[in-house]
């Protein structure tokens, strides 16, 4: 039997490299020996990702994406399709918790220079992945035809009327019709379940075979590639299996802890993840009282609140996620983590914390004379942590950066 | 963990982050009209999808006194039969009134909507959902926030939703409530009652009070209240028949996770071990 087992091996692995990828990319891949918790993201964004793809394909068999049967069909699933509210909840608390990983993978990257050379490609796809999963999880809220899914969507397929020239034109191309109709749900239907999982899978791809290429980062920003023993693996190294698959494996296990709790006893996040508005059926003709995005889109939401003007919202939002493909030539640092930087990148990257937080509270809830005036300034402190970064890293003293981990 | 790491951990930016928050939203988060409005804070609706009963109660008062003119639509006959365990023919028999139902039916409602439209100047609304987009505590409160105005269509409104178009249907049950002015102590900034020199509570008039005329109604307040809690109930019920399921099944899942993280801990620590000797 062993045998038997043991020719088909070859027979396949002369024809497939299944040895040298699993040697390459597992087994003998090696990844620094000593990181924290912050490193534990990635490999959650990735089951995430497995998540939202199978339940999304279970979600897909009994969902009818049309105008008439939209909203109905959720309410199938939830009642009558066996199981159908486990996959359904599976999904839309995945879409949060993707996001929440997300943003702390993201944080991790700006806290320890996970952008800076010669890592410039890894981070770019990654935000390429963000940008994404932003569209993707804009089109997915749309499907279950609720009142947020109709009124979100007409506040920001109007924002492309917001662009000179083209912007009444291109609005209606996206939306297919002169208002948002079954037209909309259904192009939205077949972009969010073929044309962006496709793109997501092969960014993931691309971030993940550019990180091989140049190795993980650490919290110390050391270089492990420095120091390596006779066979040239780094000292300062172990192999990715098993030993760190273990270390996500806990990882993954407490982050599905946390997953079930929100999945079976608050599945509507407080309103965060699922909003109330959205369990009534779109009605064209009742705005709800408060139009409110989804916690994850809220830091952008309240800056294109802050800005009177619409056609400046919408650069300042736009901006505001761009701005991230160039941190990599923003930083200008001689050292990578922030455990080595100077005082004024801790102050940067703390205020730009507080500004990202109080811009995402600020976009759950309604607008008063003192919100205003404080999205105005996070939305400030949000872009200074980016603008200023050539001058604050370039000009303080920096801690020297051991030689080993 | 030593005190000179708790230090480290404490001070670092990203944990420091975490601590501003509260006190800037804190800051910011100035009081919204509630979704009770004139009732002021909603009453706290505590549900009890296990306790049938209740449900099987709520579910005849819901056929009784509402699905005349609110449907829901995306509930089946037969399903809130089984899960509330009303035996099916005993429920066909005395809560579906159109014998031609059968149990895979949806629950669509008899009125038609053009017309009550036109009756009501809004057709009434379905009711599958709303306990989902309303929430239970906005309901237990509504249902008994009506009061007597002789201004409107239907001579009552509502503290909880100013100008509601729905009458109060359960108004023979509950008695003819208003809106009363009464003399109440005044509370202190301490929180207790204020006196005069006398020890006699000081006391001014207050006005907004919800009050049963009395022997007006067939139940008591206890009673009308203890009705619209079971009538809540079902309403929760119906706005996700998987909840009571979801609720105790999730137990399951969460101890299932806290194993599968002990033991690949366990698992990880033993590689590692392994790993430091060479």
């Amino acid at each position: 039997m062993t045998e038997i087992a043991g020719k088909l091996f070859t027979w396949i692995n002369t024809r497939l490299p299944i040895a040298n990828t699993f040697e390459r990319h597992l087994s003998k891949h090696p990844v620094p020996s000593k990181v924290n918790f912050w490193y534990l993201f990635g490999a959650l964004a990735a089951v995430t990702l497995i998540i939202q793809i199978v339940t999304g394909i279970w979600l897909i068999m009994p969902y009818s994406n049309t105008e008439e049967q939209a909203f109905s069909s959720i309410e199938y699933i939830m009642r009558d399709v066996d199981y159908g509210w486990v996959i359904r909840y599976m999904h839309t608390t995945g879409a949060s918790l993707f996001f929440a990983v997300v943003y702390l993978h993201m944080f991790r990257g700006l806290l320890y220079g996970s952008y800076q050379k010669p890592k410039e490609l890894v981070w770019i796809f990654g935000c390429t992945i963000y940008l994404a999963m932003m569209a993707e999880g804009f089109l997915g809220y749309v499907l279950p035809y609720g009142q947020m899914s109709y009124w979100g969507a007409q506040v920001i397929i109007s924002l492309f009327g917001a662009i000179p020239y083209i912007g009444e034109s291109l609005e209606l191309w996206v939306r297919g019709d002169y208002y948002i109709s079954g037209i909309t749900v259904s192009r939205f239907f077949a972009l969010h379940v073929v044309a962006l999982p496709l793109v997501l899978i092969a960014l993931v791809f691309l971030h993940l075979v550019a990180l091989h290429e140049v190795g993980a980062g650490n919290p110390e920003g050391v270089d492990i590639e420095e120091h390596l023993d006779d066979d040239g693996v780094p000292l300062d190294s172990v192999p990715f299996f098993p030993y760190k698959v273990l270390n996500a494996l806990v990882a993954i296990g407490v982050f599905m802890t946390v997953f079930s709790i929100i999945m079976f006893f608050f599945p509507e996040g407080g309103g965060y993840f699922i909003e109330m508005a959205n369990f009534q059926e779109a009605n064209p003709l009742v705005t709800p009282d408060h139009i409110a995005p989804v916690w994850y889109y809220a830091p952008f939401y309240t800056m294109l609140r802050a800005i009177p003007d619409p056609l400046g919202g919408l650069i300042v939002m736009a901006a505001a996620v761009a701005i991230f493909f160039i941190v990599p030539w923003l930083d200008r640092s001689n050292v990578a983590s922030i455990r080595y930087k100077g005082i004024y990148s801790k102050i940067a990257i703390t205020m730009f914390g507080v500004s990202f937080l109080t811009l995402g509270y600020l976009g759950t809830v309604g607008v008063t004379e003192v919100r205003k005036t404080m999205s105005v300034i996070c939305t400030v402190m949000y872009f200074a942590y980016f603008l200023l970064m050539p001058i604050y890293t370039k000009y303080e003293t920096t801690k020297e950066v051991p030689d080993r981990l | 963990m030593s005190s000179g790491n708790i230090k480290k951990v404490l001070f670092r930016p990203s944990l420091f982050i975490l601590f501003l928050i509260p006190l800037f939203s804190v800051f910011i988060g100035a009081a919204e009209g509630g979704p009770c409005k004139d009732y002021g804070e909603c009453d706290d609706f505590k549900y009890s999808l296990n306790d049938f009963e209740s449900l099987q109660r709520g579910a005849a008062t819901y056929i009784n006194y509402c699905y005349g003119c609110h449907s829901l639509k995306y509930s089946r006959w037969g399903r809130v039969a089984k899960d509330l365990k009303i035996p099916e023919d005993i429920f066909f028999e005395n809560l579906v009134f159109d014998k031609s139902i059968k149990p895979g039916d949806l629950m669509t409602g008899s009125m038609p909507a053009e017309e009550s439209a036109k009756w009501f100047g809004v057709a009434p609304p379905d009711l599958t959902l709303v306990s989902r987009y309303k929430g239970d505590d906005w309901i237990y409160s509504y249902l008994r926030a009506y009061y007597e105005d002789s201004s409107k269509q239907y001579g009552v409104n509502n503290l909880v939703y100013p100008g509601t178009a729905m009458p109060n249907v359960l108004l023979a049950l509950q008695g003819n409530q208003r809106l009363v002015c009464k003399d109440v102590p005044i509370i202190a900034r301490n929180g207790g009652q204020k006196r005069d020199e006398n020890g006699n509570t000081i006391t001014e008039e207050k006005c907004g009070f919800l009050e049963v005329e009395n022997g007006t109604g067939k139940l008591s307040k206890e009673e009308f209240d203890s009705l619209i809690y079971d009538l809540t109930n079902f309403l929760v019920y119906v706005g996700e028949p998987a909840k009571a399921t979801r609720e105790r099944i999730g137990w399951y899942v969460v101890f299932y996770f806290l194993i599968f993280t002990a033991l690949s801990s366990l698992l990880y620590r033993e590689f590692h071990k392994d790993y430091n000797k060479h």
